[in-house]
């Protein structure tokens, strides 16, 4: 009898440390079984170039929320660097490295406007960013005057629908993106500091941390990635829209969360959050293989999506009784 | 025969190993006021939690006007007539006076309330009280005092026949002391047996008609202020020697090193005072008179209004933390779980959190160099855990602590705060922290050491100032360092006044 106990209990103790793996595993074979046309290479590519976008601005929302706070504005940036990329390249006619270039630098500069709001001015990183989430929605509307702006370079639209050793480009950034940050949460000051400040900011700011430093970085990281996850967009489509990117904000803290990050901080990991990605991305697929229409799926989304986390909830709920 | 309100007989309580309470015996009369003293950990508040219903009791009998009661949780001391106002008011600051004090006993007809009737009634318990204030007020505009009298109100809305104040005038400003002792009177002719929970000597002996007095668990001493005397109280609440708890310290103090002249801020007035290379310098005092925030403020925690303050013959003008630790300031929190480390985080990540600049290349953490610099203070500070790499959580209170030390022992620093730097740890990582103490006193660096254990300060410090409501009210050097004047101060009396 205890023998057995023991076993179960370990088998548990392996589950819950997984239950991401578990997770995503279990999506894989069940969507193998409903739809052959799922595990073939065409639609696992497509799969992963489809979800490279959330994927990159879920690695900024990663370092966000392990500071304990949220980056809603997002979407709204990933729209305002489509629509930057396009105009900088279309309408200015510069080289696509200065396109590329300015539009980063721009959307940096929203993500640290973010960051000196919540930082210093004390404010509620849902409240600014929220704030942020408008403004750069808005600028992305007023740039474009609200039409999609079509591009016209070979290089962009390559990037897009191109391929390296098979894999398309877009997923391939999105695989550098996040062995960065597994390398910075892994390796570096400043990840360690990050997940520091989640956990207890106080004791953290006395240790003689500049708290307020790290915590504006992260925003600014942010909206970096945001402005990727744009230029994407972008070449994929060829156009600079102000549509893209709406509510793409609450998928990449779904995948977050479905990687099993606290929302209060200090939990998380890069590996796991793409795993996030991943499993988001494909409920979506599945469903379109299925030709489950539209509205059907979002709720089903959802449900996973509660799924999920109820899961990583038997995990907390151990370890967090006091 | 005379029935006591509260009788509570041969009352022992014990918690794990720690005899908390040794059969005290505890007996309040109808519309007195009685004063329970005693330091810190002497039991007062566990016999108050017992007999609230907080904590169930091990031993012996209460009788609540001469009926033997099991009073099993604090809903049964309630319903009893036995309220307890803590230190931490509990008002919900949103509502109003009205609705705090009649919260959860609203009067209500068909579900709905009777705004009218329940403002009527809270008015008219305001002033059976002897005060007035606007039922309809927003409870959390009111300055504390005035929170307090809601809280009164809220006990006395269910009948009230035992009132408990925890260190009710801890917050207060003098004035408002008054007000509340009108209020007690009042209370007292009503015939409402109040017990009264206290550090302030001066007050005690001008409310309380009776005095009881508790040490280590036991009662050491019970009488009117009369029979009692002032000097009377503190040798029965501290009557008892240095043992050999603190390890000697035989190294000569050095050069002058550290300089705060005249800090002002919100929390505290006037602190002057020195510190040698060296020496461990004590700030005593009681819960809430300022220590804290001396240490705050030269942190960088807290602002500093006007005063200097010199490090070395430098000036310093600390804004932050970062620059406190930058000029060679380390300071250990008090709360430890809430400061002093994080508890999810790894031994490792704790420790190495101020040394991370050296420890690393170009940002990259360089792993075996922490962990070896790691190792090297887990052993020297003995730090018992499983490995470098479990979360601080997994530690015991005195490994926590030591964790929270550790992490300014690799460093170049000139001056250690340490505030309250053995609470809530057994006696054996007492004897260590004081080890841990000596030695960084024994490489030069001038300590302050913050303490509400008069013993602590005694044994461990060279000189010590000691705080009374923000106000420094003196430095007592090595050969006046004794209990009764420590206590003296402590309670605001001055130190000229002092008999040597």
């Amino acid at each position: 009898m205890k023998r057995s106990e023991g076993w179960s209990a370990k088998a548990l103790d392996i589950f819950l440390k997984y239950n991401t793996e578990f997770i995503l595993l279990i999506l894989i074979v069940i969507s193998s079984l409903i739809s052959s046309a799922f595990f073939t290479e065409r639609n696992i590519f497509n799969l992963l170039r489809q979800v490279s976008g959330t994927g990159i601005i879920s690695m900024g929302m990663l370092l966000v929320i392990l500071t304990g706070g949220i980056d809603l504005s997002v979407g709204s940036q990933l729209a305002l660097g489509s629509v930057l990329s396009a105009y900088f390249l279309t309408i200015y006619s510069y080289s696509l490295p200065m396109s590329i270039f300015l539009t980063i630098l721009i959307c940096t500069f929203f993500g640290s406007v973010s960051g000196y709001l919540v930082s210093f001015r004390g404010m509620a990183p849902f409240v600014a960013t929220l704030a942020l989430m408008t403004i750069t929605r808005g600028f992305a509307f007023i740039i474009s005057k609200g039409a999609p702006i079509i591009v016209d370079s070979a290089t962009l639209t390559n990037f897009g629908s191109k391929y390296f050793l098979r894999i398309p480009y877009p997923v391939l950034l999105m695989l550098g993106i996040f062995i960065v940050v597994h390398l910075i949460l892994r390796y570096t000051i400043f990840g360690r500091l990050v997940k520091a400040i989640g956990s207890n900011e106080l004791a953290v700011k006395l240790s003689g941390i500049n708290v307020a430093y790290y915590k504006f970085a992260v925003y600014a990281i942010s909206g970096a990635f945001a402005a990727v996850a744009g230029i994407i967009s972008t070449s994929r489509t060829g156009v600079g829209s102000p549509l893209v990117g709406e509510g793409l904000e609450l998928d990449a803290i779904a995948a977050v969360v479905i990687g099993g990050a606290s929302l209060k901080g200090g939990k998380g990991t890069a590996f796991k959050t793409l795993l996030g990605v991943l499993i988001l991305g494909l409920i979506g697929n599945i469903m379109n293989l299925k030709n489950v229409p539209a509205y059907p799926q979002q709720v089903i989304k959802g449900l996973i999506i509660i799924f999920a986390v109820l899961f990583q909830g038997v995990k907390t709920g151990y370890g967090s009784e006091s | 025969m005379v029935t006591y309100r509260i009788e509570m007989n041969n009352i022992s309580k014990s918690f794990g190993g720690v005899q908390a309470l040794k059969r005290v015996t505890f007996k309040v009369n109808p519309g007195e006021i009685m004063a329970l003293v005693g330091e810190n950990g002497a039991g007062k508040s566990t016999l108050m939690k017992i007999l609230s219903g907080a904590y169930t009791k091990d031993e012996g009998e209460i009788l609540i006007d001469g009926r033997p009661v099991e009073i099993n949780s604090p809903q049964k001391g309630r319903n009893i007539g036995i309220n307890i106002i803590y230190q931490e008011l509990t008002i919900v600051p949103d509502l109003t006076v009205a609705e705090n004090i009649f919260l959860g006993n609203l009067p209500v007809r068909n579900g709905i309330i009777q705004w009218s009737k329940l403002n009527q009634k809270a008015e008219e318990l305001i002033q059976s009280i002897g005060f007035s204030l606007n039922p309809k007020t927003i409870a959390g505009n009111l300055s504390v005092a005035h929170q307090q009298v809601v809280e009164i109100c809220k006990a006395l809305s269910h009948d009230a026949r035992v009132l408990i104040l925890d260190e009710p005038t801890a917050v207060l400003a003098p004035r408002e002391v008054k007000t509340l002792f009108e209020i007690l009177k009042n209370l007292k002719k009503k015939g409402v047996s109040i017990i009264y929970i206290s550090h302030r000597l001066e007050e005690v002996l001008e409310i309380a008609d009776q005095i009881t007095v508790l040490k280590d668990g036991e009662v050491t001493g019970t009488g009117t202020p009369k029979e009692m005397g002032k000097d009377n109280i503190i040798n029965l609440m501290i009557g008892r020697r240095i043992t050999d708890m603190y390890p000697q310290r035989d190294i000569p103090t050095g050069e002058e090193i550290f300089k705060i002249e005249n800090l002002n801020n919100d929390k505290v007035e006037n602190v002057s005072f020195t510190v040698k290379a060296g020496e461990v310098f004590g700030i005593a005092g009681l819960v809430g008179s300022g220590r804290t925030e001396i240490a705050k403020a030269i942190f960088g925690v807290d602002p500093v209004q006007t005063g200097i303050i010199y490090l070395d013959n430098q000036q310093l003008k600390n804004k932050s933390p970062k620059e406190a630790v930058s000029k060679g300031i380390g300071m250990v929190p008090e709360n430890r779980k809430e400061e002093g480390v994080i508890l999810d985080m790894t031994v490792r990540e704790n420790i190495t959190i101020t040394n991370l600049k050296n420890l690393s290349r170009l940002g990259f953490i360089k792993n075996k160099e922490e962990e070896d610099f790691c190792q090297q203070l887990v052993e020297k500070l003995r730090v018992k855990a499983a490995t470098i790499d479990v979360p601080v959580n997994s530690l015991s209170g005195g490994n926590q602590q030591k964790v929270s030390l550790a992490k300014w022992f690799g460093i170049n620093l000139k001056l250690i705060i340490l505030d309250e730097p053995t609470r809530g740890i057994d006696v054996g990582a007492k004897v260590e922290v004081y080890k841990l103490i000596n030695e960084l006193a024994r490489q030069g660096l001038g300590v302050i050491m913050i303490s509400s254990e008069m013993m602590e300060i005694i044994g461990m410090c060279d000189r010590a100032a000691v705080m009374h409501r923000g106000k420094m009210i003196g430095v007592l050097e090595n050969d006046e360092l004794t209990e009764e004047n420590i206590m003296r101060l402590a309670t605001g009396e001055e130190k000229n006044n002092e008999k040597k």
